[in-house]
């Protein structure tokens, strides 16, 4: 398989009639996903290449936009629907995207629409419905084109661009291919046995790389969709698991944490959950075990990627549990791992080193940014940023990561970021962020600010503006002031004596 | 439900998840996780709040929409185990 598209059109002429994506009341068939898909490739005024970017949550009408875009030929820019408008329009500027396809009902719409109201990109906004009218209402904001005769697209070619834990001034767009992804979502389908009997319960944003490659995994293998819109009502979410039959789970530690601590997992019926899949950072040993326990019909693969490498690299298969307790298993087939040194030598096994890769599922570079790329793939090998060492079976174990990056739950969040943004408030004078560990989410942000003489800040006022212009998962939980902040004698901070 | 009860939490939530004091900024129907006020961490705050300063201890079961997704709600829900303790 070396497109999405026609893996998924082949489930459709299989059988249409199957249940493709469930979102609240309405059910989208196969056969519904490929006309709309077909419907939104007509309606894009896009030529090969084109990035379009996507401003939709999890919904039907996502896939339909996204393969859309692909069977278009275009560039598919799924956008964090949690970014503020500012962030937003950056990155639609970042990749020059000719077209967005947005949610008309987006608490950011407007003010998206004011932001590119001076610029040459052609915003469409779209309905999305999420009862059984859905896909005709979608359809219907779609507007009736010609039919778009289908363009030959390569495997090697441009199909999505994901932004990743960027900076303002450098955000970091990850180019995955249409090989790329196809070979990632068939080899992890492979693994997890999906078939089309299988129904699994997605609570992960489509927009990331796991979500990503959730959607693409079930979708080619003809599987069900059921979407989740939150976490926050857990005993909700295990009364769905049970009563709809659901058969697999993906979550992130946190999601597991939160079963554990807050349900009643033995009160269910859960007999028809066949697998659960964890990514999205380590879990603890003591709750790998507790959830086996909980749930010991369910086989549990610990699974470990980023998205420069499509989503998955490694995975740890559920018989293999006991014996690999905190490893994160083997390279999936047709990946390679070594874990080099900093002189970009392989390292005897057992030591530590950076865990590099190389395969079909390695991305093609960062959006319009040479020097990145080059830092990250050199030679064909991705560079992960990760720790890493093998044992003796050459099993995969993670260490921690090179870079200071902050893990709050399973979102990467570039202290940079937060620190660009605070400074624009007129009493910082300096500001350094840090993760401090936090109980539910493993990390949490704190923000240490300097502020001018005679200032008077507040935390409130440094929150607020936190939440005009960031995702609600980057306003630090914690913010302090301070006199100065701890520098090495060479002047720089040192973010980790401040957590 | 007592109109002290239902400021206290409205201003828990204007005070830790929109940072401001305008009582204008919530409305007392408005849903915390439809308007994107809270997530589902902040969620598990509000039942923190709820078990630790409001003294009630909720239950997993009751952990549903109908119980927690609005100030009016969490007055109502809290009020009634009150109530029957």
């Amino acid at each position: 398989m070396t497109h999405l598209v026609a893996a998924i059109e082949d489930q459709a002429r299989r059988n249409g009639g199957a249940p493709a994506l469930s979102w609240h009341k309405a059910t989208w068939s196969y056969a519904e996903l490929v006309g709309t898909m077909n419907r939104v490739s007509d309606a894009l005024p896009v030529q090969a290449g084109d990035r379009v970017a996507l401003l939709l949550r999890n919904s039907p009408q996502f896939a339909a936009a996204f393969y859309g875009v692909l069977g278009a030929g275009a560039a598919a820019v799924p956008l964090n629907v949690q970014e503020r408008s500012t962030v937003l329009a950056r990155q639609i500027a970042h990749c020059g995207a000719r077209v967005v396809l947005a949610d008309a009902a987006h608490v950011e719409f407007a003010a998206l629409r004011d932001a590119l109201a001076d610029t040459d990109v052609t915003l469409l906004a779209l309905e999305l419905v999420d009862s059984e009218n859905g896909c005709e209402a979608f359809c219907a904001s779609l507007g009736t084109h010609p039919r778009r005769s289908p363009s030959a697209v390569s495997a090697g070619a441009l199909a999505c661009i994901i932004y990743t834990s960027g900076t303002t001034g450098r955000p970091k767009g990850v180019m995955l291919s249409h090989g790329n992804l196809a070979s990632n979502a068939s080899i992890i389908a492979g693994y997890l046995g999906i078939v089309p009997a299988d129904k699994v319960l997605c609570p992960l944003p489509f927009h990331f790389s796991y979500g990503m490659s959730v959607l693409n995994s079930n979708l080619v293998s003809g599987a069900h969709i059921v979407l989740e819109d939150n976490l926050a009502f857990p005993q909700v979410l295990v009364k769905r698991l049970q009563d709809e039959g659901i058969t697999g789970f993906p979550g992130v530690p946190a999601t597991f944490a939160l079963l554990l601590g807050r349900t009643q997992l033995a009160d269910f019926n859960l007999s028809g959950l066949r697998y659960l899949t964890q990514a999205g950072g380590a879990m603890p040993r003591p709750q790998i075990q507790a959830l086996r326990a909980a749930l010991p019909q369910a086989q549990l693969f610990i699974m470990y990627g980023q998205t420069e490498a499509t989503a998955r690299l490694t995975y740890l298969a559920p018989d293999e549990l006991d014996e690999k307790l905190g490893s994160v298993g083997l390279p999936l087939p047709g990946v390679e791992i070594e874990i080099r040194d900093p002189s970009g030598r392989v390292v005897p096994e057992d030591a530590v080193g950076e865990l590099c890769a190389r395969g079909q599922n390695v991305m093609l570079g960062y959006w319009d940014d040479a020097a990145l790329t080059a830092q990250a793939v050199r030679d064909g090998w991705l560079y992960t940023g990760d720790l890493a060492h093998r044992d003796g079976d050459g099993y995969v174990y993670i260490d921690g990561r090179e870079v200071e990056m902050i893990k709050v739950g399973a979102f990467r969040v570039s202290p940079q970021e937060i620190e660009e943004v605070l400074a624009t408030l007129p009493f910082v004078q300096e500001v350094a962020v840090t993760g401090m560990p936090d109980a539910l989410l493993g990390q949490a942000i704190k923000a240490v600010i300097v502020p001018r003489e005679g200032a008077a800040p507040d935390v409130m006022s440094v929150k607020a503006h936190c939440r005009a212009h960031l995702a609600q998962y980057k306003i630090p939980k914690v913010v302090e002031f301070a006199a100065e902040l701890p520098r090495t004698s060479s002047g720089k901070v040192q973010r980790y004596k401040l957590a | 439900m007592s109109d002290a009860l239902r400021d206290q939490i409205r201003d828990f939530i204007l005070e830790n998840y929109l940072f401001t004091s305008d009582t204008a900024a919530i409305g007392l129907d408005d849903s915390l996780l439809g308007r994107g006020i809270v997530d589902s961490t902040g969620m598990l705050e509000i039942i923190f709040f709820i078990e630790e300063q409001l003294g009630v201890k909720v239950k997993d079961e009751e952990m549903i929409p109908d119980n927690l997704d609005g100030v009016n709600k969490i007055a109502n829900f809290v009020s009634s185990k009150r109530q029957a303790a």
